[in-house]
């Protein structure tokens, strides 16, 4: 088993739901890839870090509102909404 | 509730991480606009809403806007900087990841001037520093509502331009940290930054909290309370806060590094739901963002823009015009304010003071009292009205002070000629004039009237009185003289010339 | 020799909608008549909007009868990828999350295809989220090789080459993360180009690895692929990731007579199956008699470039990916009492097992603790490979592999270990790694099967890739090649 690789902590933090089996087949089959993976452990690399994007203020944008796709379109494409809003289960309460 | 006092056995250490939202006119990342009161979901685009193949792109004005307050506050403004992406799933979070800068802000170091309370109202108070730790450029999130069974959200707050603030360490007392937000808000409209209406959500603050003993050099535990959206609220967590830690080391326990809440209406902290696995964001470089390189250009184009520092300011007054603190400090609380007062003083410099009275009693009542009837209620709900509002010129302003010097009228009819400035913007000569209201100084008609009244059998006891030493006697003689003049005798040629015939 | 419509090449349907001796409308009828006795054996589409494409057909004609052509690809229908936003089309990426979904816009290269006239010709099965390389993640039907109906066509691209290599359209457009263009080419026996990264602007496709995916052309021969590139490859204020117009190099660049091509040192021991070495060798013998120079370069690096890939891409997928909660579009699930159960069991339902896993792996990679170890030394690794392909470019035209190690294997053959095919992508996952473009070309056959060869260039070197695969297919016989279907 690769170090670290914890199935049921990763689906959580993924917001993944896996079955039983599904737990014990990915964790075999992420352990494989993960076991190929020794080559970038040892490898020696430069301290740089790849970061050939950079640009100029020239690609920024400037501040002019653009347009918006309206509450109607949103609500279409939302699976439930109420009042032009989407709406979901309830919030569980933040206070613990 | 009540004051606790910390005892001197311990020290408050406080951090504030300020959400100060930008004033600009379309979203950071999506061109879509933005603003307060908006039917929900009205300001949402393709990019805001996370559909599939859409891509952050930054505004420029974002960008100038946060450069220009890290000049403002002395900061060090990077060649280049980034953006980060924080993952965590959230209903209020559109693309289940927020925009954020976690290793190149554009903003880093910096620091704040703040002024504590005086030991009166008329004394300044003790000036200290707060350093800044950086202050990065992000997008705000959606707003959740709880309805019935159920909650809804609204996205017209997604993506909205946010400056984070992070102080260091420096704030020893809610009094420091209320003096700081003021400071802070103070810096942030007067150069245009933001226009931080805390009513409308625009300043938000994460309050940092620990203690330690008195001496000590290594912080405390601490606790941090998010979403404090007034600077009473932060004021009330601190203490509160630091009375409940106090506590409960005096107590002999430990405090536990937790994320809170602070109910404002039963003026207490709470400890928020713990959300699972909250604290691995699994920051990395946001790939749809390049690098950006900040010219110095810029940085300097952005530099003319920084105005003169608010207590710079005051000190200037109080110094080189000699104005009191308590004419000085509110003169410097709005820019505009202080800019206007400063072209009136270029028109007259002669008596600046008299000029910052004007200002500050009889032109800012006025200009609350507008706004309070324009709102039709007593207490003004919508912001006061400008000094650009008024149809009153600071060289007006100015020309009246100046014939109020050079005794052409009196102070009494100066305030009279000013309400009816204010009401038409007319120049003061001009309703003098009209109104007749030139100050009587003609010393021989004066002489006249002050004998013919001195004379009056009505008036013997309080002469009387006058020559006896009761000073204050004369001044029954003042009303028949003025009441002669129509109320138009030069009130100081008046007691002249009653001292001198009384003898 | 007088060809079906449905076997003339874009070029030549151009010419002769130009001179009038071909409608739009006419074209469209007839490839219509094809999908309907065709897709069904392949599965290349999964979805036609037959009344949408003939009046599109239609508009364009009367467009061109009022002397309004808006160049050489009016009239052209291109099929479309389906993850790549085609306003009121569906945006499925062949996932049961994306199922009902239709695109409220258009990308930026459907825009480019509309102001070029182009006919917007229904969309393409993939891989799920384009996670894949033989399209049988695909969550909503199979596509099968149109050379071999029991195997795979490729992947993720895989419904784009099998549409073309069964005659269904001469144009497509597919994506290319680690090979997903590529790929699927040469196992169908098409063409396939993976533009400079930057070149093509990504507004309107789903992100899956957002510094590695780019849009490229499909087609049969390597002067149809270059038809299209030239509409797609314009800048695009909306990805600050694509060149503006000061950063671009003009298309075409004449390219030099006499390349030089580097084969890197080893490839072809790299578990390369004996036919394909052989046909790499024909491609070799072509170039040196046309006066090319072959040299051999040194690329170390080239065993991190699988790993590095797979740690940078499935780290970006898991937070490109996090979107899909249910919240705002897409499947929902109707279980739950609370939003993190709703989020949760709705990417369960609405995600297969392929993206499953490598959310999980992405995850994994950029979590505390582990980001140092994998994710950091990923982008480390990938500033190593980048500098010792630009390297070998600096004294070479252009870099000749293999594109596949093996041709097309059989449906299901490889479904169950995902290692296994992660390492077909050996040869085309440098190019999107180091951001370079890079172009498959058929150039032999096993048996049946296809076996394409592969050029990696430098930046914006497109000119160069073209003019050597124009030069090599002008003298072989593999351009235009349909399966009998």
């Amino acid at each position: 088993m690769a170090e670290g690789f914890d199935i049921e902590h990763l689906a959580k933090l993924a917001r993944l739901q896996l079955t039983p089996e599904e737990k014990v087949l990915y964790a075999q089959q992420l352990n494989s890839v993960l076991g190929h993976f020794r080559a970038l452990a040892e490898a020696d690399l430069p301290a740089q870090v790849d970061d050939a994007l950079v640009v100029s203020e020239a690609a920024l944008r400037a501040d002019n509102p653009g347009p918006t796709l309206g509450a109607e379109a949103v609500t279409r494409v939302a699976p439930a909404s109420r009042d032009g809003q989407i709406s979901v289960p309830r919030v569980v309460d933040d206070e613990a | 509730m009540s004051q606790s006092t910390a005892s001197s056995d311990w020290e408050i250490v406080i951090g504030l991480e300020v959400h100060v939202q930008l004033h600009t006119r379309a979203k950071v990342f999506a061109s879509c606009g933005w603003g307060f009161g908006q039917e929900p979901n009205e300001q949402v685009d393709a990019v805001v809403l996370g559909l599939p193949g859409t891509l952050p792109v930054v505004n420029r004005e974002a960008v100038e806007r946060s450069i220009l307050f890290g000049l403002v506050v002395g900061a060090e403004i990077p060649e280049r900087c980034a953006w980060d992406r924080k993952n965590y799933f959230y209903p209020d979070n559109p693309k289940n990841y927020q925009l954020t800068q976690k290793d190149f802000p554009v903003v880093v170091g910096g620091k704040v001037e703040i002024e504590l309370p005086g030991a009166s109202r008329n004394v300044m108070g003790e000036h200290k520093w707060i350093r800044l730790h950086h202050a990065h450029l992000e997008e705000d999130v959606g707003k959740l509502s709880h309805a019935g069974g159920g909650s809804l959200v609204d996205y017209n707050r997604a993506g909205v331009p946010l400056l984070e603030i992070v102080t260091e360490p420096d704030l020893r007392s809610a009094a420091e940290a209320e003096a700081f937000l003021r400071s802070l808000v103070a810096m942030l409209t007067q150069a245009g930054v933001a226009d931080c209406d805390m009513e409308k959500g625009q300043l938000r603050c994460d309050c940092n909290v620990s203690v330690r003993p008195r001496g000590a050099t290594k912080l405390g535990t601490r606790t941090e309370t998010k979403n404090l959206n007034s600077i009473s609220g932060v004021r009330d967590t601190v203490i509160y806060e630091s009375a409940r830690q106090i506590r409960e080391l005096q107590a002999g326990r430990t405090i536990v590094q937790e994320t809170r809440g602070w109910n404002a209406e039963q003026g207490r902290g709470y400890v928020l739901r713990d959300k699972e696995d909250a604290h691995d964001y699994r920051y990395f470089p946001d790939p749809d963002i390049p690098t950006l390189l900040i010219s110095r250009d810029t940085v300097q184009r952005l530099q003319q823009q920084v105005p003169e520092n608010l207590y710079d300011r005051q000190r200037r007054y109080m110094e080189k015009l000699a104005l009191p603190y308590t004419a000085a400090s509110v003169l410097v609380a709005q820019r505009r304010l202080a800019e206007w007062f400063e072209e009136a003083v270029a028109a007259y410099p002669a008596n600046p003071q008299g000029i910052a009275n004007l200002i500050a009693n009889d032109l800012l009542r006025d200009l609350a009292a507008g706004s309070a009837e324009s709102s039709g209620e007593g207490v003004s709900t919508t912001p006061a009205k400008t000094v650009d509002d008024c149809p009153l010129k600071p060289a007006q302003l100015a020309a009246l002070v100046k014939l109020t010097d050079e005794g052409l009228i009196s102070k009494q009819q100066a305030k009279e000629v000013f309400a009816e400035m204010f009401k038409t913007g007319q120049d003061p000569m001009v309703i003098v004039d009209q109104k007749g209201l030139k100050q009587n100084s003609d010393t021989g008609e004066l002489e006249k009237i002050v004998r013919e009244v001195v004379a009056d059998p009505a008036v013997a006891k309080s002469i009387a009185e006058y020559r006896a030493g009761n000073e204050k006697a004369i001044n029954a003689l003042k009303g028949p003289i003025m009441k002669r003049t129509q109320g138009k005798a030069n009130p100081g040629l008046i007691d002249q010339l009653l001292r001198k015939i009384l003898g | 020799m007088s060809n079906a419509l449905h076997q003339l090449s874009a070029v030549e349907l151009s010419q002769r909608l130009q001179a009038g001796t071909l409608t739009s409308r006419a074209l469209v009828d007839a490839l219509i008549a094809r999908h309907e006795a065709v897709n069904p054996k392949v599965g290349a589409f999964t979805a036609l909007d037959i009344a949408d494409v003939r009046a599109q057909a239609d508009a364009s004609d009367e467009r061109r009868r009022q002397g309004k052509s808006r160049g050489p690809l009016e009239g052209i229908p291109v099929a479309i990828k389906d993850n790549i936003a085609v306003k009121g089309q569906p945006l499925t990426c062949s996932s049961k999350m994306l199922a009902k979904l239709v695109s409220p816009y258009d990308a930026h290269v459907t825009e480019q295809l509309r102001s070029a006239g182009a006919i917007l010709y229904g969309r393409l099965n993939m891989d799920e989220f384009a996670m894949g390389s033989s399209t049988e993640n695909s969550a909503l039907q199979k596509t099968f090789n149109p050379w071999d109906l029991s195997r795979i066509p490729g992947g993720s691209s895989g419904g784009s080459a099998a549409a073309l290599a069964a005659g269904l359209v001469p144009l497509a457009l597919g994506s290319d993360t680690g090979g997903s263009i590529r790929q699927p080419a040469s196992h169908c026996g098409v063409v396939g180009l993976k533009p400079t990264y930057g070149l093509v602007s990504r507004f309107g496709l789903v992100a899956f690895a957002s510094s590695l995916d780019q849009i490229g052309p499909m087609a049969r021969s390597v002067e149809d692929c270059e038809l299209l590139l030239q509409v797609l490859a314009t800048p695009d204020a909306r990805d600050m990731t694509c060149f503006d117009a000061s950063h671009r190099q003009p298309l075409p660049v004449a390219a030099p007579a006499a390349l030089r091509i580097g084969v890197p040192r080893g490839f072809l021991g790299k578990g390369v199956a004996p036919e394909v070495v052989q046909a790499l060798e024909s491609v070799l013998d072509f170039y040196r008699r046309q006066g090319c120079a072959i040299v051999e370069v040194d690329l170390p690096s080239a065993d991190l470039a699988v790993p590095t890939y797979y740690v940078v891409a499935t780290a970006e997928a898991s937070s490109n990916l996090g979107r899909y909660d249910g919240v705002r579009y897409g499947h929902r699930s109707t279980q739950a009492s609370n939003p993190i159960e709703m989020m949760t069991n709705s990417r369960s339902e609405g995600f297969g097992p392929e993206v499953k896993r490598r959310i999980l792996l992405g995850t994994f990679v950029l979590s505390a603790g582990y980001a140092d170890a994998y994710y950091v030394r990923a982008l480390r690794a990938r500033a190593k490979i980048r500098a010792e392909y630009l390297g070998a470019l600096a004294k070479v035209d252009v870099l000749l592999t293999p594109t596949v190690p093996t041709p097309a294997f059989k449906v299901g053959e490889k479904a169950s270990d995902p290692l296994q095919l992660y390492l077909e992508d050996i040869f085309t996952i440098p190019a999107n790694l180091a951001g370079l473009p890079a172009l498959s070309v058929p150039c032999g056959r096993s048996g049946q099967l296809p076996i394409g060869f592969h050029l990696v260039g430098a930046p914006q070197s497109e000119a160069k890739l073209l003019a050597a695969g124009k030069l090599f297919e002008a003298a072989h016989g593999f351009a235009h090649q349909q399966a009998a279907l």
